[in-house]
């Protein structure tokens, strides 16, 4: 299966063609920024797209990232991808942030826990983790002290954009951890992998933003009608 | 020529296809519109961050079912037109990308759309109004009179300095305890209320400059109404009653400013076009009927429906622009402020 990934989430827009059958990335473009991927995503699936030959039409999966993240980074990859998927008639699946993190730790790492982090702001981490390939913390909102707490005795291999903060908590209490990687952005072939394997029915392209948005209801400011 | 046009711009989530008819104006096949009032509601205004989940949550659905309701194939669709701005950055974001995706993945143009050029042009598709012409935008986010020359040059003769004109009924609405969105219960309580038991003001009522300004207005309802509190039925009835006539005399007046701007300069209108959601209130309505009879103007209303915002005119414009071989990029920025009038003026501090 030939699948197009897509990831804006975070800070880099991404995309690449992946060749599921060869197991092998076709194409594939990343530029760091942490604003203007609106402008520049559907010019990169371009480049992308003809880089890895065989036409637009040749794709027969979309994937991309739906978070956790920046609210409107999501929606703009979540966009994207939909927007293709209805012109192209193909599936769109959904694909967690902090999995696409995770995933090339947990294929590299048999022992422990393998934990991805994303920075949410007020001290806080979007995080999730994984023992034998298999999740044991849910994505979820989390001070790095609980995150860490939650995790068990270690070791901890750590990746994400907020790696060190959750390293920083571990040493402090002595559990071992190790920073496997900082980057700003998941790997997007890992995406495109966790896309192949997904079943379009149970992760839909949907945005996860474990945040409500931050208003409060409003009272009237003078006196109700009686 | 067939256009598919997105609006996202504020909290109405909308698809439409148009078709351009050989003898002029458009056929609207499809306009799917989905508001999100409720969502609003406990609010009392517009939340970006909803507005912007709730069109993400929509659009692509409401896509489908306006090329399943026109009964037409995204193959078959000339060019792909999605609002630019101006407009709530979140939502904005949402339609542009997916216009921009759509167009790309269906190998077709894309025109990058100023939503206010979609008020302004709707007159052309449903009652093919020649240039030039007068359009008076009245909505939530936007108060303008617009001098209509052609696709794409307009002239901004007047525009509010403060809040735009829906914006004030809802806020007297909510100052006065009626439900969101403020605009329709305030007409209805209107209508058993008096209409002069409150003296308030008629804010830049004969100054030559066809500006608005709103906010005074709104203060005097809220002092008038602290004064007689706690307030009775009668008492909202007839500060709603006192604040529409005013807010009718003004919009005369400033429309009169205007017409006089625009023939004196030598390019006198035809037609007066109103738009937006506040164009839906019969006072205001019956009131512009009768300016235009006396000042010998063609009143043009558009169905209520393409009134607020809505993805047909959006298309619509796509038509117009594409015939003119007017195209954007797949890199284009939105625009959340985006006058249509290039020579805006500092008085206005950049608000629409």
């Amino acid at each position: 299966m030939r699948i197009l990934a897509i990831e804006t989430a975070l800070a880099a827009a991404s995309a690449c063609v992946f060749d599921g059958a060869r197991s092998e990335t076709m194409a594939q473009e990343s530029i760091a920024m942490s604003r203007g991927q609106d402008q520049a995503i559907v010019p990169l699936i371009d480049r992308v797209v003809a880089a890895a030959g065989g036409g637009v039409r040749s794709i027969e999966r979309i994937a991309v990232t739906v978070g956790p993240g920046s609210f409107t980074g999501i929606r703009i990859g979540i966009s994207a991808a939909r927007a293709i998927g209805l012109a192209l008639g193909v599936p769109v699946v959904g694909v967690s942030t902090l999995a696409a993190y995770a995933a090339p730790v947990v294929l590299d790492k048999s022992d422990g826990i393998v934990a991805a982090a994303i920075d949410a702001r007020h001290g806080r981490v979007f995080v999730a983790a994984f023992a034998n390939g298999r999740p044991v913390i849910a994505p979820r909102v989390s001070t790095p002290r609980d995150a860490v707490r939650a995790m068990g005795s270690g070791p901890l291999w750590l990746t994400g954009s907020s790696a060190a903060a959750l390293a920083i908590e571990a040493w402090a209490i002595g559990i071992s951890a190790e920073v496997v990687s900082d980057a700003a952005a998941p790997d997007i072939s890992y995406v495109a992998r966790i896309g192949i394997a997904a079943d379009p029915q149970i992760a839909p392209p949907r945005p996860s933003y474990l945040r409500a948005p931050d208003v409060k209801p409003s009272q009237p400011i003078a006196a109700p009608a009686v | 020529m067939l256009v598919l046009g997105i609006e996202t711009t504020c909290d109405e989530t909308s698809a439409a296809v148009v078709r351009k008819r050989p003898e002029g104006g458009g056929e609207i096949l499809a306009n799917e519109i989905m508001s999100q009032i409720a969502e609003h509601a406990a609010y009392g205004g517009v939340v970006p961050e909803i507005a912007a989940r709730a069109h993400v949550d929509y659009l692509d659905h409401l896509i489908r079912r306006a090329l399943a309701g026109a009964g037409v194939a995204l193959g078959q669709i000339d060019a792909i037109a999605a609002s630019a701005g101006p407009g709530l950055i979140g939502g904005l974001l949402v339609g542009l990308t997916t216009g921009k995706a759509l167009a790309w993945a269906a190998g077709k143009p894309f025109v990058a759309v100023n939503h206010l050029e979609g008020h302004a042009l709707t007159a052309r598709m449903t009652d093919s109004v020649q240039f030039p012409y007068m359009v008076l935008l009245m909505s939530g986010g936007h108060t303008q009179l617009l001098e209509v020359r052609g696709v794409g040059d307009y002239r901004r003769l007047g525009s509010t300095i403060d809040d735009a004109i829906g914006e004030a009924f809802d806020k007297v609405g909510k100052l006065l305890g009626l439900p969101y969105p403020g605009g329709p219960h305030v007409e209805r309580a209107a209508l058993e209320g008096d209409p002069a038991r409150f003296d308030l003001p008629r804010p830049m009522a004969g100054r030559a400059n066809p500006d608005f300004s709103f906010s005074g207005l709104k203060t005097a309802v809220r002092n008038e109404a602290a004064r007689v509190a706690p307030l009775t039925k009668t008492d909202v009835a007839d500060l709603c009653a006192s604040f529409q006539a005013a807010i009718v005399d003004v919009i005369i007046d400033r429309t009169r400013a205007a017409l006089r701007l625009s023939r004196e300069d030598g390019a006198p209108p035809e037609a007066l076009v109103v738009a937006g959601g506040v164009a839906a209130n019969s006072a205001i309505r019956r009131a512009l009927a009768r300016f235009c009879g006396e000042s010998g103007l063609r009143l043009v209303t558009p169905p209520p429906e393409l009134c607020t915002d809505n993805g047909a005119m959006i298309a619509w414009v796509g038509i117009e622009r594409l015939e003119r071989g007017l195209t954007d990029s797949l890199n284009v920025a939105a625009r959340p402020r985006w006058p249509l009038d290039d020579r805006l003026e500092a008085r206005h501090h950049g608000k629409a």
